[in-house]
């Protein structure tokens, strides 16, 4: 008997080619095991246990139609193959479409079945799918999904690899990157689910599930590889389904479920992959050979017994001596001016992925889908409408666009939810915040919306005062409100929040002295769990005992309040929302412990505008009956939607200097415009449209590989990556960032003009 | 728990006690619980661990352990009795803190937990170490054997009749499949009322726990 075992590799992320030699050796004495491996440097060729070695070139080098014929002669032969490659599983199910008996590897109807993430073939399975977004759809589609999973997701490439992507600039750089090493768009975004990681390995052949374990990490690397585990029998209610699974997919070969545990106790399914995994001699060593069960299955021969000698296995390091006819390979000469050695994939697998895309491009598309999406970001008609209403002949670009028809649809939206929310006890408002665009057109919008006047400074105060504000209309909030020093409004104003135990002194003594009225003064909470730098904390057990005799030290004659604002775009919808929770619990706290009630609650903000506009009521007004049941005694909240107002209310229009075309397709396009005009530029993705010279059609960007460039002699300066501009667009054409009314716009500096 | 009264329980028990947890000893104690001023410096002190443990949830699950304790509060000798604004302000608590902090978290987050009592094997020499440590400590070894050591922490009901056992002390689960040896959970005791659990008792892994009894395991 000659089985070849390939997937040798023993580094940080192993394969099982070892382990599954290991097994045989154990259930086969009297096989010759044959180690399949594509470079010389992968260590597991010399482990003892190996009869022979077929070492073949790197896949980058290897003619794959020789090396086929050279597999089918060695399976003609009686030769078994046992894959411990996904890809290599793969080419084979590519190679041998209608099988071969002594391949022990799934076809190619079943991997097209298990094709991640959806994995469809699991669906009796009792797992969930943790959700997952394909990055062929709009970076503004991406960007919602990244805020709605609150940024704890994960890019995945198709095959390996997966990084954690916890914001805009992190996800565009992990993007590029595992696009150019799987030279594939086809990734995808996945929720990340917390809990603890278990599989299920599989054995079958032909459709008949031979056996199955399952296995808990219970130690992992730093790349959350298992280093040790347990391992126990599949339960009744997994095992009958997968049972069935295994039938319909007909498998033939290993397999394994990988799997989350969360603290509920639901398992989520990440992937199913088409091989034993790593730890596969660990479930052997607990008495469940299976790659022998396998090898059984498939030519009737009695295996060994396998004796139990553990429930638990664990990882050692250990140095074995190099077969003497493959001496090692010296290390690659490191990249001048680079650090370390380059030595990813030493077989070249992505290698292998390139040739297998050429060569069968729909290999991984499990059911060609007529709904894939196009790339392209959806324009709302208003936008449309207000660019459509300039004359762009007139327009010295760069410059932004006031977009009229949006803007006041904005505030009106936000001002009748307000009103749907406010009850006789509690009257729901919003508070304008003057920092996100002080741009007078806005404040009035928001004057005449009903809104409140945030501001965090006196300049922004004495802004909202001279377009038409009264001072009672005006919060102060922040650590900067007492500047510029002989600017605080005259009367009294709304609200005033302290930022700080020592500002809370500033503004008692303020008060005393009458150099402020306000009608309700309260505090700032800092954030405890995320970091802030505003607020006053609540980290400590002392630092909340200061806070509670702080209060206790404002005057009575004031009303009091509290305040808490936290970006929800960069900490995630479903994030703010406990945030908003937990700080209602902080509140209670705080009126029962100093005996203020708070009848003032002022909450924001950053909100990124889909979440604030596209939601219906029901979240904001569970949130107003929260507030009354566990703060009976609050009268007014304060909500302030931050740039949700402002950002949609400007675009950017800048146009094309020059086209310069380079290797592979690669465009760069420098622009009139930069990141002097767009800072945000890095945090979140802008819808972009161009405006045909010829037509004057608004066509979107969609995702390609052009870069603009922006016009500053600044290596930064790049306006926006891997975007497609529309055939025949040439220099002079005109650009529109969306989305460039919020901090784009009031932060926005005078660079590089003379 | 207050080390005069422990002490009592170990005359009376080494007597009286028969077929107690590995160690007669500890077959009536009591779990610990932290003592209350009576005045706004306890109130505080409570307060704070309820809304904090909400916060660094992060909207993660309600049965998730309450990690974020082991990470503030190193495991270590206290001296009893503890009042709540004393053990806040530690930065070492014991097992009996711990899980009389995670206790208060678990019960402010709305999920049914109970308080659980643990006797673990550990070898002569770890034994001896922590000796060391909570003599120069000044607090009590009550909690050592020769080979076998007690240990608080808490049981939290994951639904149906199931527990989840936690030991804050370590940040962890603990593992329901125990085969003995070093670390190994020996015999394990839940306080609940008689009505929170069903007629077979808890159900944790493959052990069936009645209420108020030391359950042995394996």
């Amino acid at each position: 008997m000659k089985i070849f075992v390939s997937g040798l590799y023993c580094g940080g992320n192993p394969q099982p080619g070892v382990g599954i030699i290991r097994s045989l050796g154990q259930g086969y004495p009297d096989a010759t095991l044959v180690g399949v491996e594509y470079s010389n440097r992968i260590s597991g060729i010399h482990w003892e246990g190996i009869d022979d070695l077929w070492i073949q070139r790197p896949w980058d080098e290897l003619d794959l139609d020789s090396h086929g014929e050279q597999v089918k002669e060695a399976l003609d032969a009686g030769g078994m193959w046992i894959s411990g490659s996904d890809l290599e599983a793969m080419w084979l199910a590519d190679l041998f479409p209608d099988g071969h008996p002594n391949l022990l590897a799934p076809p190619m109807g079943a991997l097209k079945r298990i094709t991640k993430p959806a994995v469809e073939a699991a669906r009796e399975l009792p797992v969930k799918i943790p959700t997952y977004i394909s990055t062929e759809n709009s970076d503004w589609e991406l960007h919602a999904f990244c805020r709605a999973q609150n940024w704890r997701v994960w890019l995945k490439g198709p095959y390996y690899d997966a990084a954690r992507t916890p914001s805009w600039d992190s996800f565009e750089a992990a993007r590029a990157a595992l696009t150019k090493v799987w030279s594939t768009q086809r990734l995808f975004l996945q929720g990340h689910v917390s809990g603890y990681e278990e599989s299920v390995m599989l054995s079958a052949y032909k459709g008949e599930l031979l056996g199955a374990v399952s296995m808990r990490k219970r130690d992992i690397t730093p790349e959350g590889k298992t280093w040790a585990g347990d391992i126990s029998e599949v339960p009744n209610e997994f095992m009958i389904p997968l049972r069935r699974m295994v039938k319909e997919l007909n498998w033939t070969g290993g397999g394994e479920l990988e799997m989350v545990r969360d603290a509920g106790g639901q398992l989520w399914l990440l992937e199913m992959n088409p091989r034993f995994p790593a730890w596969v001699h660990g479930a052997t060593i607990a008495g469940h050979n299976l790659p022998a069960l396998l090898v059984q299955g498939a030519t009737g021969t009695k295996s060994k017994p396998a004796p139990a000698l553990s429930e638990e296995f664990t990882r050692v390091v250990l140095e074995v001596p190099v077969r003497d006819e493959y001496p090692l390979p010296p290390l690659p000469e490191p990249y001048a001016g680079a650090i370390g050695h380059s030595m990813k994939h030493p077989s070249g697998l992505t290698s292998l992925a390139k040739k297998l895309h050429k060569t069968n491009p729909e290999m991984l598309e499990a059911v060609p889908d007529p709904d894939a999406p196009d790339g392209l970001p959806r324009i709302p008609d208003s936008f449309v409408a207000d660019i459509d209403s300039y004359d762009f002949a007139e327009v010295q670009t760069p410059q932004f666009l006031f977009m009229d028809s949006t803007a006041a649809g904005l505030f009106k939206r936000a001002s009748d939810r307000a009103h749907r929310l406010s009850t006789n006890e509690v009257q729901v408002v919003s508070g304008y915040s003057i920092k996100t665009n002080p741009d007078e057109r806005l404040i009035k919008l928001a004057l005449d919306n009903g809104f409140l006047a945030e501001c965090i400074s006196l300049a922004e105060a004495q802004k909202a005062i001279e377009v038409g504000f009264r001072a009672d209309q005006v919060i102060l909030n922040g650590p900067g409100k007492w500047w510029p020093e002989g600017m605080m409004p005259k009367g009294r104003i709304h609200a005033l929040f302290c930022d700080s135990i020592a500002d809370l002194n500033r503004t008692v003594a303020a008060l005393e002295a009458g150099e402020v009225s306000s009608r309700h003064v309260g505090i700032r909470l800092r954030t405890p769990n995320i970091v802030s730098r505003f607020g006053i904390p609540l980290d400590s057990p002392e630092t909340f005992r200061k806070l509670v005799d702080a209060v206790k030290r404002l005057p009575t004659d004031t009303k009091f309040g509290i305040h808490f604002h936290m970006a929800s775009d960069r900490v995630g919808v479903a994030q703010w929302w406990h945030l908003f929770e937990s700080m209602l619990k902080w509140c209670r706290s705080i009126q029962a412990l100093t005996g203020r009630t708070i009848a003032i609650l002022d909450m924001g903000g950053g909100w990124f505008p889909d979440d604030w506009h596209a939601d219906d009521d029901s979240k904001f007004a569970h949130a107003v009956e929260t507030v009354k049941a566990m703060l009976p005694e609050v009268r007014q909240i304060v909500s302030e939607p931050g740039k949700a107002m402002a950002q949609p209310s400007m675009a950017l229009a800048m146009r094309i200097l020059e086209i310069q075309e380079h290797e592979e397709d690669y465009v760069e396009a420098v622009v009139d415009a930069s990141i002097a005009e767009l800072p945000m530029y890095f945090f979140y993705p802008h819808r972009m449209l161009r405006k045909c010279g010829k037509t004057g059609e608004l066509t979107p960007l969609g995702r390609g590989k052009t870069h603009l460039m922006g016009r500053l002699c600044m290596e930064h300066d790049v306006v926006a990556a891997n975007v497609q501009l529309p055939e025949g667009t040439r220099a002079g054409d005109l650009l529109i960032f969306c989305d460039a009314g919020g901090y784009d716009r009031s932060m926005s500096y005078v660079f590089g003009r003379g | 728990m207050y080390l005069a009264a422990a002490e009592q329980r170990l005359d009376l028990l080494e007597k009286e006690t028969d077929g107690a947890p590995c160690s007669a000893r500890w077959e009536e104690f009591p779990f610990s619980v932290l003592s209350h001023h009576g005045e706004a410096c306890c109130d505080i002190a409570r307060e704070w661990v309820k809304a904090m443990d909400y916060a660094q949830l992060n909207g993660g699950d309600l049965l998730s352990g309450p990690r974020w304790l082991r990470q503030r509060y190193e495991w270590g000798p206290s001296v009893w009795p503890l009042h709540w604004c004393e053990a806040v302000n530690e930065k070492v608590i014991d097992c009996g803190a711990h899980a009389a902090l995670a206790h208060e978290a678990f019960e402010a987050r709305g999920v049914t937990a109970f308080r659980a009592q643990f006797v673990q094997s550990y070898s002569p020499e770890a034994i001896g170490q922590w000796r060391t440590k909570w003599v120069e400590g000044e607090a009590s070894d009550h909690w050592l054997d020769d080979e076998f050591i007690y240990h608080e922490g808490n049981a939290l009901l994951a639904g149906g009749d199931e527990v989840k056992l936690w030991d804050g002390s370590a940040g962890c689960w603990v593992n329901p499949r125990q085969s003995g040896g070093y670390g190994s959970l020996m015999a394990v005791r839940i306080f609940a009322d008689e009505a929170q659990a069903s007629a077979g008792g808890f159900r944790w892994g493959l052990h069936r726990i009645a209420p108020n009894h030391w359950h042995h395991i394996g």
